[in-house]
């Protein structure tokens, strides 16, 4: 029997009297890719942001396994959870600039996550920084360059190269591929998809994009309204949909 | 052996005045190990449906789909996942995969999943691939570009290259010409040698004749 990496019961968050999320019940397995798509205000931002410790639910119940070892994550210390968020934890965002700083290096920003979980020895940092340069295609001659000169696509990469670098154990993605060119697009795409299977990720992905969950998620689920209304193997949400919704999210899916 | 037991399948569409479409109403063959069974019947009738029940695709409302005595229809995800890695092999009709990514990588992946050495699963993947018939010049480029023909082969090399117990073809013959129609032909029939339980959908008759395929008429057997 496999132990859950990522256990949520009955998660619940509210902004004063509007709903954000609402008895979200979830699972998540060492090495899966689970997609969320839903309508804008379904509540999926609100449930990564409560599962990645951005945001601090009403109610519920979030258990990670990792390492061997049992956190109960709405019931640590601050410091503790701190400390697991820049340990087990990485959140890629739909803004590169919101992950990156863009006043340091490609590289400094690189390092400074490495130092974050205490590498200290500079030649180290530096090789490894290089190293995740090469991995994620960005020109390691770009490593001492500001953020600022590097195109939309290159920032995505350096802000998954920045948070694939420690080797956390849960990956949060909010819309990775939104702001991007259809043609940058497929290029980040492919990147995330060849580091999942390379390095066995595990991911939460969210988008409204149901290609992009075709391509990467293993399981997904469907959000509206705050609740998860349907949820199952990617390729069986989308081509054997339950829910009224959900049927009609698929069949208005445009195909070239 | 796959049995699929008093199977039910319909669907509702709810954004249509929740039109009912029965497809199956109980259904009920197997598959023995070795055997390779033939879905027919005109489209529409549902024989890429029984595929992908079989595979998890597509919900059953009753029944029982058994495959390694594990009941597809109570499985969780994640154990069909787990399912489809280790015994499950399915040729879809059309190939999807991720632009840029080259065909030797498509071909590679499953193997690379399931944990075998990046230098076995090439060393397999560049055999089948010559065996496919597939010229060395596109082995590096991304079987979008390719023709149909070409990209159904790559399809049904990605499932082919593991050893599963269980074979999902649906129509691996269509759009090929008659000589890399032989090769696939010869393909699945070393498959069905080494014992692998195989259902397919066949469009040509000489592919089922060559195959020695079991037929089930899905027009028989849906008739409720």
């Amino acid at each position: 029997m496999i132990i859950p990496l990522l256990k949520v019961t009955n998660l619940s968050k509210s902004y004063d009297n509007i709903v954000g999320c609402k008895n979200i019940s979830m699972s998540l397995y060492p090495g899966e890719v689970l997609g969320i798509v839903g309508e804008s205000g379904s509540g999926k931002t609100t449930l990564i942001n409560c599962l990645s410790g951005n945001l601090e639910p009403d109610r519920g119940k979030i258990i990670f396994n990792t390492n061997n070892k049992e956190t109960d994550f709405l019931n640590i210390s601050e410091s503790e959870k701190r400390k697991f968020i820049r340990t087990d934890l990485a959140f890629v965002h739909q803004n590169p600039r919101d992950g990156l700083r863009l006043n340091v290096s490609a590289g400094g920003n690189i390092g400074e996550k490495l130092m974050s979980v205490g590498y200290r020895h500079y030649g180290n940092i530096r090789s490894l920084a290089t190293k995740w340069m090469n991995k994620v295609e960005i020109d390691k001659s770009r490593i001492d360059d500001l953020p600022i000169t590097f195109s939309g696509g290159m920032l995505q990469r350096l802000q998954i190269a920045k948070n694939l670098i420690t080797s956390p154990n849960v990956i949060f993605m909010d819309e990775p591929t939104g702001g991007l060119d259809v043609s940058v697009q497929a290029r980040v795409l492919d990147l995330i998809r060849s580091l999942v299977n390379e390095l066995n990720l595990t991911v939460i992905i969210v988008s409204h994009d149901l290609a992009v969950i075709r391509l990467l998620a293993d399981k997904m689920i469907v959000m509206k309204n705050g609740t998860v209304i349907e949820s199952g193997l990617s390729d069986q949400v989308l081509e054997d949909p339950q829910q009224e919704y959900t049927q009609l999210l698929v069949s208005s899916v445009l195909h070239v | 052996m796959i049995e699929v037991k008093k199977v039910n399948k319909s669907f509702t569409l709810f954004n249509q005045n929740n039109a009912k479409i029965t497809v199956f109403k109980n259904l009920n063959f197997e598959v023995n190990p070795g055997e390779i069974v033939a879905l027919k019947g005109p489209s529409g009738i549902g024989k890429s449906s029984i595929l992908k029940m079989i595979y998890g695709s597509y919900i059953i409302d009753k029944g029982a789909i058994i495959i390694n005595n594990k009941n597809i229809a109570t499985l969780s995800a994640q154990e069909i996942l787990k399912l489809r890695k280790t015994s499950i092999g399915y040729v879809s009709q059309f190939l999807k995969v991720i632009p840029r990514i080259s065909a030797l990588d498509v071909i590679m992946e499953p193997l690379l999943n399931s944990g075998d050495t990046k230098n076995n699963a090439y060393k397999k993947s560049i055999k089948l691939l010559k065996d496919l018939n597939i010229e060395k010049n596109l082995w590096h480029l991304s079987p979008l570009t390719f023709s149909g023909g070409e990209q159904q082969r790559i399809n049904i090399a990605r499932g082919f290259i593991k050893d599963l117990p269980y074979l999902l073809l649906d129509e691996p013959t269509a759009s090929l010409d008659s000589r890399n129609r032989d090769i696939i032909i010869n393909l699945i029939k070393a498959k069905s040698n080494r014992g692998v339980s195989i259902i397919g959908i066949f469009h040509d008759e000489y592919s089922r004749k060559k195959l020695n395929v079991r037929e089930i008429d899905l027009n028989i057997e849906t008739k409720h």
